[in-house]
């Protein structure tokens, strides 16, 4: 009995399998062929000469050759950028901070144990329909790019850090969110159960239960997305969204090459950091 | 010194909640807080976009113009992970040391390869796409190769710890028997990091979908680029429309690698 049973279950995941690879093999097929054939692009057709003109003017711009005064010399240019890199952390703290908040605020219902009432032992009617509506929210957030939600927001707020960190948080917090609700959903039932049956309320399971529990992976992952934010926190300037990225577009369109390699030095440098601290804060977290 | 510190070790986890939420209410500062953060049309805005919400622009013409730059989407993003997993295979083998039998070597080839893998993966996708747009112009190939190097640099320190993780014992084996370091990679580190790493490569996948849909912004097509000009078009409806097409697409390919990751791990 047992035997006919796993057969075609083995089956089964063998095929998928195969069909995973097939798909692979197609959509690398089709994708190659569509730059190769439709678009026409060759690649060794790259290294022409109008683009090694285009890109030693580039690189002798970025190095500064044919400037007087490049501007990663100049002081002036040097505390503009470093001003610039200093906000651009403020956007990214707060947008670490928005999206956090949104997300310990939704996370508790979004997790799929609480929603069937295992994990609290009480089940409302309501709790199947918070989970859907939460979880499409998080969806949403996270299907669309930080640089869509800018492009929206920058219509409705002028431009400055607070568009920036709101599209950044709008990205970020379905993707904290749907990380920790993951996390409640693995942790172990029966102390929450126990704390729940010996007649604690919601708010005391909640913070003698749950969040004792959850605490330190939630911690690493709100600073892995920090690390990200960073990262990602140039991008929303480039629609003006205020930060080194407005910055950065605004060069690129003056042809200003010297201020280019500054802003990415401070910007490379800004990255660096927040990796280093990061890292440091998780290793203190665990 | 220690005994000071001995209670912020024990309290580390407050202590790094606190932290955060000082600088949180740091960055707070920074913005003035007055109505004239919001543009003068800015509640009317949000009403028309909230308005496309509902009716989104439906018709065959926008339909059609949604699937086709869908396609480009997917097509920039596959062509641009295939760049990357070369990129990573190179640099984070090399970066791993598995392959150089001195310490000193070892040591050395660590810290450069892995210097380069940080460096192109601290820039961020758009950049790159910004500077390759500079230098090749608007050719497919400048997204490609803009997708592809960041997340080569993702992808290959991922596969750089991995192969550093592997357990000892079946390489100390393999290596008693006489196997050389190149066929320890072959038979002993990659087949152990096999599937770990198919599971991560599918969920950078899913981001890459994402990333190559901004990548129009620069100018080259994909579904961001008719999001960037319906925009300017203030046609919010047709915006929503190509947002849902870009749902529909993290959605299939985040459901896709679930279940293969599920079938791959268990």
């Amino acid at each position: 009995m047992k035997n006919k049973v796993q057969i075609p279950r083995k089956k089964r995941r063998f095929s998928f399998v195969s069909f995973s690879i097939l798909l692979v093999f197609a959509l690398l097929a089709g994708s190659w062929g569509h730059i190769l054939f439709i678009e026409r692009a060759h690649f060794f057709e790259l290294f022409n000469e109008r683009n090694l003109e285009y890109a030693k003017k580039f690189f002798s711009g970025l190095f500064g050759f044919q400037e007087e005064k490049p501007a990663f010399v100049d002081k002036e240019s040097w505390k503009n950028a470093i001003q610039l890199t200093y906000e651009t952390l403020q956007m990214s703290v707060m947008a670490l901070g928005f999206a956090t908040i949104v997300a310990m605020l939704t996370v508790i219902p979004a997790s799929r144990t609480i929603a069937d009432g295992t994990l609290t032992v009480s089940k409302r009617w309501y709790h199947w329909i918070l989970f859907g509506i939460i979880r499409g929210l998080y969806i949403f957030s996270r299907a669309v790019p930080e640089l869509v939600f800018a492009m929206v927001i920058v219509f409705i707020f002028k431009p400055g850090i607070l568009p920036g960190a709101i599209a950044l948080a709008l990205h970020n917090f379905g993707i904290i969110g749907k990380l920790c609700a993951e996390v409640i959903e693995d942790t172990d039932a029966r102390p929450i159960r126990n704390l729940a049956s010996a007649g604690a309320s919601n708010a005391q399971i909640l913070f003698y239960g749950i969040i004792p529990a959850v605490m330190p992976k939630f911690l690493t992952y709100i600073l892995y997305r920090g690390e990200v934010i960073m990262r990602t926190s140039i991008v929303v300037g480039f629609v003006g969204a205020g930060g080194l990225g407005q910055q950065f577009k605004l060069s690129l369109s003056y042809f200003h090459y010297t201020e280019i390699t500054l802003l990415l030095i401070c910007y490379i440098i800004l990255v660096f950091i927040a990796d280093f601290i990061s890292e440091g804060f998780r290793k203190a977290a665990r | 010194m220690k005994e000071l510190l001995a209670p912020l070790k024990t309290h580390n986890r407050s202590v790094l909640t606190l932290l955060l939420l000082a600088a949180f209410i740091w960055s707070l500062f920074s913005v003035t807080w007055s109505r004239d953060l919001v543009h003068a049309g800015g509640w009317t805005t949000t009403v028309q976009i909230f308005e496309g919400l509902i009716k989104p622009d439906l018709s065959p013409e926008i339909v059609a113009l949604a699937i086709e730059s869908s396609w480009v989407t997917v097509v920039y993003a596959v062509t641009g992970m295939t760049v990357a997993l070369i990129i990573a295979f190179i640099f984070g083998i090399l970066g791993s040391g598995v392959l150089f039998s001195s310490h000193a070597v070892r040591v050395i080839a660590m810290g450069i390869f892995r210097g380069i893998l940080a460096t192109i993966r601290a820039i961020h996708e758009l950049v790159w796409a910004l500077l390759f747009v500079a230098v090749i112009g608007l050719s497919p190939y400048a997204a490609v190769f803009a997708l592809g190097i960041p997340y080569g640099g993702i992808l290959g320190r991922i596969l750089a710890d991995m192969i550093n993780d592997v357990p000892k014992e079946p390489i100390q084996a393999l290596r008693a028997a006489g196997a050389s370091r190149l066929q320890c990679l072959l038979y002993g580190y990659l087949p152990l990091v096999r599937a770990n790493m198919i599971s991560y490569t599918m969920y950078r996948f899913e981001c890459s979908i994402r990333s190559s849909a901004i990548m129009s912004f620069v100018g080259l097509g994909g579904l961001g680029y008719q999001i960037q000009l319906s925009l300017s078009d203030l046609n919010y409806d047709e915006v929503w429309t190509f947002l849902f097409f870009l749902i529909a697409i993290v959605v299939l390919i985040d459901a896709w690698s679930n279940s293969l990751r599920k079938r791959l791990v268990l």
